[in-house]
């Protein structure tokens, strides 16, 4: 089962768990009018021979309790989603989550973010936000966010000091799978479904932990848990019926991932041996309990309502050999790797390299050059599902980035010089006309540091650069919001300069301000309007025709192309795919073509990145530079495309 | 009797889901400036690591100004000290006065040891001198951008806790107002005066 495919599924499954839901509410409906009856319903009838009866249904009662379970209900849930709205932060912040920043030097923290970073690489994602849960001294992690833009990874305060990182890279690689899989947006609306149930205990809960003298709130408190354990009932119910197959999926998935099942283990049984295991002290646990990595609940629950099967069967998945026995663990903190010294910047930048050839990429596959190439069959099958072969890539990818540059994009100051540097043309006069308008677009310090940074940016290779636009977005999140407007501008400045843009270029920004903004502006979520093609045949048409132009030099070259692209899709959709002249591909209209598709079903996507991959390769083979176009596009469609790593030259 | 009756039930839910709506917005702002902090953090500790190397380095060369020297590590303790015990409390009114106060001074010292390093070629020239001043002088600027973060984020948590329905909730819930990071514009990059 492909990621498409995956995705189809995850949201039929929206489906299924909304009916649950309203099988809860009517169970609880009753369970409430019996409360209310037994406390007010005895009303004796007499009838007309002074008989009394005793009836079992009064209307008005029902009514009154019905209409007071499902205003609370509805409020808590309406109230929960709005606050999820934000993404994953939103629950990070929930659980108390403190976030890690970017360019920490605390070893332990250090150690999750250079995990966390080599996977969204080898991913193709951007930098989720990683938060950590400081009070909680038990081993736990989760994953949440509407998409890959705006998830959030949190590990607990024990996860990071009492695993090592082979056993943090297996706990890691099962929540990014939940990120790829989908899983996170269908976990988001099941909590906030099911906060309006649990409503009276999470706040029954969060009364009964506040402090102070002659203080009655904790009273309250009780009694709130004590009539809510019927919701917490039904929505034990409906986390595990949602959640518990999955986590055996997201394990097998976490050793696809990393190729080393005791890391995985290793955790599981670390868990098991220590004594706090994987239970958490917020009082919101229980909401958030099926987004977990192991149950984070203190009752043992198990059977029907665990929302995590059990640890020894996880573990006797990836390690047959397992005894059942869990060697004690005393809470002892694994020592970090050092961290090593970073390299002093050089007083004066490196001479520059002498400038490479620029090969018109129409030449390039014909002439005996060797670039890196990659088959266009093998491109697809890989999204959403990177493998250890990318994760291995991804670490020596990143390790072989310049220092200077790294270090830069850790930090928001850095960050924003990187970008623009990485948009400043090749061309001496067209830079310099860049750089006067960025210096009156921004301040001196920002200029300067891009101009400090732009040498080491001729240096590295194509494949670097999304992986490097990846790793910026953390610090870019940082930035305040008007430092985020002026940001913005500058790019937009860049952008509109007087010359012939490079379409990556042009798609690189679109990454970067695609993730950025709905950190900053109330960005609408995005909803699935097309679930046919033929509506959607003439952005087909820009997009493929931008491509086809980005790819070849000459126009019966590039109608060639088009046309390999475009008779996939028309099959498809059962209409003709437009081809059009240069002038109506531009900038703005692939745009607006690309935000139509990005709202279409996964199928779609599946066939329009199909369609481009076919377009943009010639005779079949990929040339790195069209790879990474090819991932830039499906980025901008929410599909994450692993780096492609190159196969040797024929 | 009865539509009373809803209604009042239906304003005291209207009225506990505004009030929390604003309780999170504050929590929100006030975690964000915090966060906000840590940026400003990790750069100050980076200055402050930067200038023991400074201080070594130049030491060689100005055997005569021990006084200077010295004036520049004791203002880097203190500012130190006082960073330290800020990120403990973002955004607490004395603790970022404090700060602001031994950054000034370290900033003061340091301009007057550029400037009495102005008189030694050989100093100047050496490259390690001289890879630390434009460390320190990017770690400045960095410092300066995540300032600017900082002061944005601690505005936007005040106005919001002064504006008017939320003021009564805020000292209900006690949320302190936020202290901006100033650092004196006047005395930061004062150009040395040689005197002759």
């Amino acid at each position: 089962m492909d990621f498409f495919e995956r995705q189809d599924k995850a949201r039929r499954k929206t489906k299924l768990l909304v009916f649950y839901f309203v099988v809860a509410i009517c169970l609880l409906i009753l369970a409430a009018y019996a409360a209310v009856f037994a406390i007010f319903g005895r009303k004796e009838v007499y009838d007309s021979l002074g008989e009394s009866s005793f009836t079992l249904w009064q209307g008005d009662l029902f009514f009154w309790s019905a209409l007071g379970t499902l205003t609370v209900i509805a409020i808590g849930s309406l109230v929960k989603i709005h606050e999820l709205a934000s993404g994953g932060s939103a629950v990070a912040q929930m659980l108390d989550g403190r976030l890690v920043n970017s360019n920490t030097t605390e070893a332990h923290e250090r150690k999750l973010l250079n995990v966390v970073e080599e996977m969204a690489i080898a991913s193709g994602i951007p930098v989720p936000e990683v938060y950590l849960l400081e009070n909680e001294a038990g081993i736990n992690a989760f994953a949440a966010g509407h998409s890959t833009g705006d998830a959030a990874i949190g590990v607990t305060r024990g996860g990071i000091q009492m695993l090592s990182r082979d056993q943090l890279q297996g706990v890691i690689g099962h929540e990014f799978s939940h990120i790829l899989n989908g899983d996170m947006r269908l976990n988001l609306r099941l909590m906030g479904l099911i906060f309006g149930i649990l409503c009276l205990t999470v706040v029954g809960r969060v009364l009964l932990r506040t402090r102070g003298k002659k203080n009655p709130l904790p009273l309250l408190g009780l009694a709130l848990i004590v009539i809510g354990f019927i919701g917490v009932f039904f929505g034990r119910l409906i986390q595990a019926a949602v959640s518990r197959q999955r986590e055996f999926l997201a394990d097998a998935a976490s050793v696809q991932f990393t190729r080393n099942p005791d890391g995985l283990a290793g955790a599981l049984k670390k868990i098991g041996g220590l004594e706090s295991g994987s239970k958490l002290e917020s009082p919101h646990a229980q909401e958030a309990s099926h987004l977990f990595f192991a149950n984070g609940l203190r009752s043992a629950v198990t059977g029907l309502m665990a929302t995590h099967p059990p640890l020894e069967e996880r573990i006797r998945a990836l390690d047959p050999a397992f005894d059942g026995n869990f060697p004690e663990v005393t809470p002892e903190i694994v020592e970090p790797p050092p961290i090593p010294l970073a390299e002093p910047r050089r007083s004066q930048p490196p001479p520059l390299p002498p400038p490479l050839p620029v090969f018109p990429r129409s030449e390039a596959a014909g002439v005996g050059i060797i670039g890196t190439v990659v088959a266009a069959q093998a491109l697809l099958p890989d999204v959403g599902r990177p493998t250890t072969r990318h994760l291995q890539y991804a670490a020596d990818l990143r390790q072989s980035l310049p220092e200077a540059l790294k270090s830069a994009a850790r930090d928001p100051l850095g960050a924003s010089a990187l970008i623009y540097a990485l948009l400043l043309s090749n061309d001496p006069a067209a830079r310099e006309k860049q750089v006067a308008d960025l210096a009156t677009a921004t301040s001196d310090p920002i200029v300067d540091e891009t101009l400090t940074i732009w040498p080491a940016t001729q240096n590295i290779t194509v494949q670097a650069k999304i992986p490097l636009v990846d790793l910026a977005l953390p610090a870019l999140r940082q930035l305040s919001p008007a430092q985020f407007h002026e940001f913005r501008a500058a790019i937009r400045t860049l952008i509109e300069c007087d010359r012939q843009i490079d379409l990556f270029e042009y798609m690189l920004q679109k990454i970067v301000l695609r993730h950025l903004e709905p950190n900053f502006l109330p960005v609408p979520k995005p909803v699935t309007q097309y679930y046919d093609l033929r509506p959607l045949a003439a952005d087909c048409g820009v997009l493929l025709s931008a491509m086809a132009y980005a790819g070849q030099e000459d126009s019966a070259q590039a109608q060639a192309a088009f046309a390999r692209g475009a008779q996939l899709l028309s099959r498809i959709a059962k209409s003709e795919i437009p081809f059009l002249p240069k002038v109506d591909c531009d900038l703005t209209r692939l745009d607006a073509a690309l935000e139509r598709l990005a709202l279409s079903v996964p199928q779609i996507k599946k066939n329009v990145l199909n369609a481009c991959a076919e377009t943009i390769a010639a005779d079949g083979i990929l040339q790195g530079a069209e790879a990474e176009l090819l991932r830039a596009i499906a980025d901008s469609l929410d599909c994450p495309i692993p780096p492609f790593i190159p196969s040797p030259p024929v | 009797m009865v539509i009373g009756l809803i209604v009042i039930v239906l304003l005291a839910f209207f009225g506990v889901l505004f009030v929390v709506g604003i309780y999170n917005a504050l929590v929100t702002l006030r975690n964000r400036y915090k966060n906000a902090y840590a940026q400003i953090d990790v750069q100050l500790k980076r200055r402050y690591d930067l200038i023991p190397n400074l201080v070594e380095t130049a030491k060689g060369y100005l055997a005569h100004e021990r006084g200077t020297l010295e004036a520049v590590i004791a203002a880097r303790n203190a500012a130190a000290s006082a960073n330290s015990r800020a990120a403990q409390n973002p955004g607490d009114a004395s603790a970022m006065k404090e700060l602001s106060g031994a950054e000034n001074a370290l900033t003061g010292t340091l301009g007057r040891l550029f400037a009495i390093a102005e008189a030694y070629p050989d100093l100047k020239a050496n490259t390690t001198m001289m890879a630390l001043m434009e460390e320190l002088t990017s770690t400045e600027n960095k410092v300066s951008f995540a300032r600017q973060a900082y002061n944005d984020s601690v505005m936007a948590y005040n106005t919001r806790r002064e504006v008017f329905p939320s003021n009564i909730l805020a000292g209900m819930f006690n949320f302190a107002p936020a202290e901006l990071f100033v650092i004196e514009a006047a005395e930061q990059r004062e150009a040395p005066k040689v005197k002759f």
